[in-house]
């Protein structure tokens, strides 16, 4: 049996490096299709490593308790009360997570030049290491908003390049927030710029940094309240199941929750508006449901992606079809020779089938390696991506294309599948031919 | 006869000097009141009060843009609907006051929305309390700052500080009254802060007879308004049109708003 199989590997090796320019070709082909695949798939996943970490450093947690304070029916503050004892109870049920509690604040940013409206952070700096590993410092330092390394409260405030450039400041120079406090009345406080960062994706174009005392003060706030508290995980595939464990921990705690909704916060307001309750409900999220109107980029990128790949697809799977029989009818007298010489059915199959994983195999990882090769020369090249629509979808200045293993041997994984799944009807009428018709085919 | 008839205006003279030495002499408590509640009643129609508004907005690297609008009182209820006209993109635009909520409607999606009275009125400079305005008597408390001149005005300058829980935009304001009308003439608003946001200039006033009850309804035909933290921001309002005439019932409602954009 073994012997039997040599030999039809041998044949089918042989055929495929006979095969010509038509192999060559259509290797070629699959080669091209493997790479598109791998270039798109990299894209995709830079795309999504992107996403996640501009998200989980800006505005989210891999999981949130966040909430709504309701003053009365209609006055709503994206705030919580009495978060250190909140924060020690999900610190006890997740025990091993990093967390951080930040304000949230909606405000007008307004520099002597220019303004724009941002989602305020307020943090306290010092316990931001995650931040502070991920953000790379263009000017000034993040110690200037530190209360520790100021000797008191800082009224600094952590900008990105492209903020700075809208505003046309450096460090140094004066910024006002604007913004309603809880209460209603119309509020300001004056701030110095204290850094400047990189920009981190579109996402920095929407945030601004200052110390939690700001954001207490702006909003008429006191110091046992916050925004949210922000859970940081080792695996952030595991954010559901963790939001799960701590909406029954919570719930049993006596706390009013809100029913989940995958959105991010800023986009509750109007619905917690019409509800008829008045106090505090927390809210749990994921990292997923703080960018949900977000991931209509990376849906819309798979749809495109897959829909390119299949018309791709389709061509090379008649081109390989078409081959096949060109092969089959070049060599039906070889067929009817090997059959009367006692090759089983099975075995005609098995040749022409091999054939194709051979041709699907081979051309598929010539097309990954090349395509890995590329991708790395790319991500050490850091192409800046010049247009800022670009930049907003992508959410990058440059481009970003993630190598993963997994995905590499499912590109020749699939692509070998496929090409083998198109060879089997051709081979399957190989097999079938009688020897005696086979033979006296001219 | 022509004796009498001297005395009587001598009288008369002598009262209105007197009137105005009041007036001119730096107000008390009781005078500051008054001058607020005097301000306050000739500002409120007793029945409705309809005006188009013409809102000329400039800001800073944005272009010019010129709002009309047509706004309605029902001073009686505390009623107040605004509908937008013009641009095109904001036409059918409205906001109405239904109790204490202010509801904004959008004809574009549809819907209503839920806004605070002290938001800017579909992207221009102005507030509510610019077409509504505030009850400077009761929801203020006050202090004197002095007598001053304004151009050419002779004013009495106040610092009002909002009381818990009125729901006027901005918690101080200085307000700045010419002494012989009576009138608003500047107010500067400032955030919980102290920071100054807005200055309100009321350059010209007007006034028109309320055909039922024979009563004078005063109103600024025009208010500039200049942002003072984006300094380069700045609108002009003007009132035109102005008719205190009875409105119908049903106009205050959602319904009514809605049907005018279709």
């Amino acid at each position: 049996m073994n012997a039997h199989l040599r030999v039809i590997f041998q044949i089918a090796w042989r055929n495929l490096k006979q095969g010509g320019r038509r192999n060559w070709l259509l290797g070629g082909a699959i080669a091209f299709v493997t790479l598109l695949l791998v270039g798109m798939t990299s894209l995709a996943s830079g795309l999504e490593t992107t996403m996640i970490r501009s998200a989980s450093t800006l505005m989210s947690g891999h999981v949130n308790v966040g909430g709504f304070y309701k003053i009365t029916r209609t006055q709503v503050a994206p705030v919580i009360t009495d978060v250190a004892k909140l924060r020690a109870r999900v610190q006890s049920v997740a025990p091993d997570a990093e967390m951080v509690d930040r304000m949230r604040g909606w405000a007008k940013v307004v520099s002597p030049t220019g303004a724009f409206h941002a989602a305020l952070s307020g943090v306290d700096i010092d316990e931001e290491v995650r931040l502070r590993d991920v953000l790379q410092v263009v000017d000034g330092s993040l110690d200037a908003l530190s209360a520790r390394v100021q000797g008191g409260p800082s009224n600094s405030a952590l900008i990105f390049e492209r903020q700075a450039k809208r505003l046309d400041v450096k460090v140094g120079d004066d910024l006002t927030l604007s913004a309603d406090t809880v209460g209603g009345v119309r509020n300001t406080a004056d701030l110095r710029v204290g850094a400047i960062v990189k920009d981190v994706g579109s996402l920095s174009a929407l945030t601004v940094f200052v110390p939690k005392t700001v954001v207490r003060t702006l909003y008429g706030l006191d110091p046992d309240a916050s925004g949210a508290i922000q859970i940081y995980l080792d695996d952030p595939d595991r954010a559901p199941a963790v939001m799960r464990t701590l909406r029954g921990a919570l719930e049993a705690d006596g706390h009013r929750l809100m029913r989940h909704q995958p959105q991010p916060f800023f986009m509750k307001f109007e619905r917690v508006i019409s509800e008829d309750w008045a106090g505090q409900k927390l809210d749990l999220t994921t990292w997923r449901d703080e960018i949900s109107y977000m991931l209509w980029i990376l849906k819309g990128f798979s749809t495109i992606r897959w829909l390119l790949l299949s018309g791709l697809l389709v061509i090379v799977v008649i081109g390989i079809m078409n081959t096949m029989w060109m092969v089959i009818r070049e060599r039906t007298r070889e067929i009817g020779t090997i059959r009367a010489i006692g090759m089983s059915r099975r075995g005609v199959l098995a040749l022409f089938l091999l054939e194709g994983l051979g041709l699907g195999l081979i051309a598929s990882t010539v097309g990954t390696i090349i395509g890995a090769i590329t991708i790395g020369i790319l991500n050490v090249a850091e192409i800046p991506i010049g247009m800022q629509a670009f930049q907003m979808v992508m959410m990058s200045d440059h481009l970003v294309l993630e190598l993963r293993v997994s995905d590499l041997l499912s590109a020749i994984a699939s692509i070998t599948a496929i090409t083998t799944i198109a060879a089997l009807y051709p081979a399957w009428r190989a097999a079938r031919m009688r020897p005696v018709k086979a033979l006296g085919y001219l | 006869m022509l004796r009498t008839a001297l005395l009587s205006c001598i009288s008369l003279i002598s009262l209105l000097f007197a009137t105005a030495a009041v007036n001119a002499a730096p107000l008390d408590a009781a005078g500051m009141q008054a001058l607020l509640t005097a301000f306050d009643a000739k500002m409120k129609a007793s029945a409705d009060f309809t005006a188009r508004a013409y809102i000329e907005s400039k800001e800073k690297d944005k272009p010019d843009v010129a709002y009309q609008s047509v706004f309605y009182r029902h001073d009686a209820l505390d009623k107040f609907m605004i509908l937008f006209l013009a641009p095109k993109a904001e036409a059918g635009k409205g906001y109405l006051r239904i109790d204490s909520n202010m509801w904004m409607y959008d004809p574009t999606v549809g819907k209503w929305e839920r806004r605070t009275e002290r938001e800017r009125i579909a992207g221009t400079a102005g507030q509510r309390n610019d077409f509504d305005p505030d009850s400077l008597a009761t929801d203020y408390t006050h202090i004197y700052v002095g007598e001053e001149k304004l151009g050419t005005f002779d004013v009495h300058r106040l610092k009002l500080t909002a009381k818990p829980k009125s729901k006027t935009a901005y918690p101080v304001v200085e307000v700045w009254f010419d002494q012989k009308s009576g009138n608003l003439l500047k107010i500067q608003e400032h955030a919980l802060s102290g920071r100054l946001m807005r200055t309100v200039y009321y350059p010209k006033w007007a006034r028109q007879v309320e055909p039922s009850t024979n009563k004078p309804v005063y109103y600024a035909k025009e208010i500039r308004i200049f942002d003072e933290v984006e300094t380069a921001n700045r609108s002009v309002i003007r009132l035109e049109a102005v008719d205190l005439k009875a409105l119908p019932a049903n106009m205050f409602t959602k319904a009514w708003l809605e049907s005018q954009s279709r």
